[in-house]
């Protein structure tokens, strides 16, 4: 026999419940709602023992927590830079590129984390229920433990960030800039960051020309075109992956009200939109490795990506429906074109370091 | 009271077949709907031209919803009868559910309450769009329950919701906490309706005599066959699709009929027993609207009596028994 307790967001207790600290024994799991206003008014929430909870290992709950899947959109912008300055012998401080690394990972995960409590706090993920697993929503852990763990890593990245900064000056410059746009990005806007257009282009930013050129800064070598267009590179295709989540979540975040690039656009623009944006991301790959890379890298990497994206385009315009499995496959289909395009350029990164190391063949 | 309430200014007897198509459409149903806001209605002491008018609208809307349904599903019985669009025209059947929902709007802004308009056309659009998704998801056999559970709450529960909320709102009670519960009630009453519903369609709980596998020989994957293929793989989901009866689906969990049927069996009381947790969640809502009526001063005895008859409301609308 199971437990519910409705508490409006104005119930004295309503907090403890939310953030999971009302009792030692229990969790309270907040149950989702097919009705877009209910989050704003009250909140069912299910009393269970914490015996009834089938819990995994911590390990794999921090790793659903920090969304360790996610966590290439760091890796391969920090492997980029990484061999681009080794190639041209431009690292000029080691110890800063790997604080600054080491910084932007522990941001990273806490802030993925600080995103879920936000979520969960807030009843949004009652409403839009995103793939992979919810350590809160499942009740392996409570907000509140989540919110500490996101802050004890939100100040690591901090620590290793301050001698960066030190020993780097414009790395301050980086910094102050990456942190105005975040919280530009999440104080001018209703919802999530995520969840908006003005934080849809920080975000580009963001992870794109900002991230790049900072992990640059950090080793000493300053900022270059290259970066930039690099970075540009990297934010569009990170966007693309971020329109085929909105996509696949159409449905849901219309109904919920929420507005974003797809929402506005509906679901039949909103195919063509996301076919434009990926043709878009290929044209400006190809400007890139026109601009900075090799002949062979141009014409056989483009030529990859692209034959490798027609299954792509297929399948966004053989989907029919906004709510069906066919958004599984969209879904699916993007993430297989955004890691041969990975692929690629993580072999192109190997490729140019052995040459570097033999010489030109 | 009857809620088969016809009037010249309603339907004009000058339109071809038009009141010889009602009287079919309206003849074989159970008036579940008005009964519920009947059922609602009466601790309101609602005055009986409002409650005559809720009860119309709901039934007009279900009616027209029927129209519609049939046609697009291609359905060629309508309880026990032919179709309406089998027996007259495609055409007329369009426009004759068009017309009930236009004097929907006729008769409710002619009672003043902007708000009951303004609820009521949100909810035939709520409607609409459930029809709309559902048609698009026909052929999908990876669908899940969850993503079926959204077509309903548009499809099948926004007419609950109106049920229990239409009283309210004709009584210009716009407590928010109280919408919100019977909202939250409405949900899960649509969601419990529709479920037992496609259970039919595997000969569950039939006493109606709905069409075996109706659903799934039309294309569409309802939530119980959700559910079940959930775990199945692609090779089984394409022999649960190319079932042609009971025996063929049995056959998919076991080659021996037997054993296969135990099985299937052994999924309905896991899908049952998941449906009885969203009755669980159905019961503590009640008790909510409880606590929130006896805010209002109603009358005691009848507001308990509404609390006892929607608490037993999924003995009826789920496991379909009659004495309730």
């Amino acid at each position: 026999m199971s437990r519910y307790v409705t508490l409006k967001k104005s119930d004295a207790d309503f907090l403890k419940y939310m953030w999971g600290t009302f009792s030692g024994t229990e969790r309270a799991l907040p149950i989702e709602s097919l009705n877009p206003g209910t989050a704003q008014e009250s909140i069912t929430f299910e009393i269970k023992n914490l015996k009834e909870i089938k819990r995994p290992s911590d390990l794999f709950i921090f790793s659903c927590l920090i969304k360790w899947n996610y966590f290439f959109l760091l890796f391969i912008p920090l492997f980029y830079v990484g061999v681009k300055n080794y190639v041209f012998q431009r690292i000029f401080d080691p110890t800063s590129f790997g604080l600054a690394a080491a910084a932007s990972l522990f941001l990273f995960a806490g802030l993925n984390i600080r995103n879920d409590v936000i979520d969960h706090v807030s009843g949004f993920d009652r409403i839009i229920k995103t793939a992979g697993k919810k350590p809160l929503l499942l009740g392996w852990t409570t907000a509140d433990s989540a919110n500490h763990i996101s802050w004890i890593l939100c100040v690591i990245a901090i620590a290793l960030a301050v001698p960066v900064c030190i020993r780097q000056h414009e790395a301050v410059r980086v910094v102050g800039i990456t942190l105005g746009l975040f919280l530009a990005g999440n104080f001018l806007n209703k919802n999530n960051y995520k969840f908006n257009h003005f934080s849809e282009f920080v975000l580009f930013l963001i992870l794109g020309p900002a991230l790049c050129s900072g992990y640059q800064v950090a080793m000493g070598s300053g900022v270059d075109t290259e970066i930039l267009i690099f970075g540009a590179v990297w934010g569009v295709a990170v966007l693309f992956l971020l329109y085929i989540v909105q996509f696949s979540n159409l449905f849901e975040t219309s109904q919920a009200g929420i507005k974003n690039t797809l929402t506005q656009m509906g679901f039949d623009r909103s195919k063509i939109f996301l076919m434009s944006w990926w043709s878009f991301f290929i044209v400006l790959w190809t400007v890139y490795h026109f601009l900075y890379a090799s002949q062979f890298w141009l014409w056989f990497g483009t030529a990859i990506l692209i034959f490798w994206s027609l299954p792509t385009f297929i399948q966004i315009t053989s989907t029919h429906s906004p709510i069906g499995s066919d958004l599984i496959q969209v879904r699916k289909a993007g993430n297989r074109a955004f890691a041969l395009m990975n692929g690629i350029l993580v072999f192109e990164l190997i490729w140019n370091i052995y040459t570097q190391i033999q010489g030109p063949l | 009271m009857s809620v088969k309430i016809f009037s010249p200014q309603d339907f004009p007897a000058y339109l071809p077949k038009l009141n010889s198509l009602y009287d079919d459409l309206f003849a074989g149903g159970k008036g579940f709907r008005s009964k519920l806001v009947q059922i609602v209605s009466k601790p309101l002491k609602l005055s009986t031209e409002t409650e005559t008018l809720l009860c119309q609208t709901i039934e007009f809307i279900h009616n027209a919803s029927l129209l519609h349904d049939d046609l697009i599903d291609r359905s060629q019985l309508r309880r026990g009868k032919p179709a309406a669009w089998t027996k007259y025209t495609p055409e007329y059947a369009v426009l004759a559910g068009d017309y009930l929902l236009a004097r929907v709007m006729v008769n409710l802004s002619g009672h003043g309450n902007i708000k009951l308009v303004q609820y009521t056309s949100g909810i035939i659009s709520d409607l609409l769009e459930g029809e709309w998704l559902q048609d698009s998801v026909v052929g999908d056999f990876f669908i899940t329950v969850a993503q079926l559970d959204r077509i309903h709450n548009l499809k099948t529960a926004s007419l609950f919701k109106w049920c229990l909320k239409a009283p309210f709102i004709a009584l210009e009670n716009y407590d928010k906490e109280l919408h919100v519960i019977l909202d939250e009630m409405g949900t899960l009453l649509g969601q419990l309706f529709q479920r037992s519903d496609d259970l039919l369609d595997y000969d569950i709980r039939n006493d109606e005599g709905k069409v075996i596998l109706g659903d799934l020989k039309s294309g569409y994957l309802n939530s119980f066959g959700a559910f079940v293929s959930a775990k199945m793989s692609r090779s089984e989901i394409d022999q649960m699709v190319k079932s042609k009866d009971l025996s063929d689906f049995y056959f998919i969990f076991d080659p021996d009929q037997a054993a296969g049927k135990e099985k299937f069996l052994s999924k309905v009381n896991q899908f049952d027993a998941v449906n009885l947790q969203k009755i669980e969640l159905y019961h503590h809502y009640v008790q909510q609207l409880s606590g929130k009526l006896m805010l209002m001063k109603l009358d005691k005895t009848s507001t308990e009596q509404l609390v006892q008859i929607l608490n037993s409301l999924t003995d009826l609308l789920y496991f379909r028994k009659k004495s309730v």
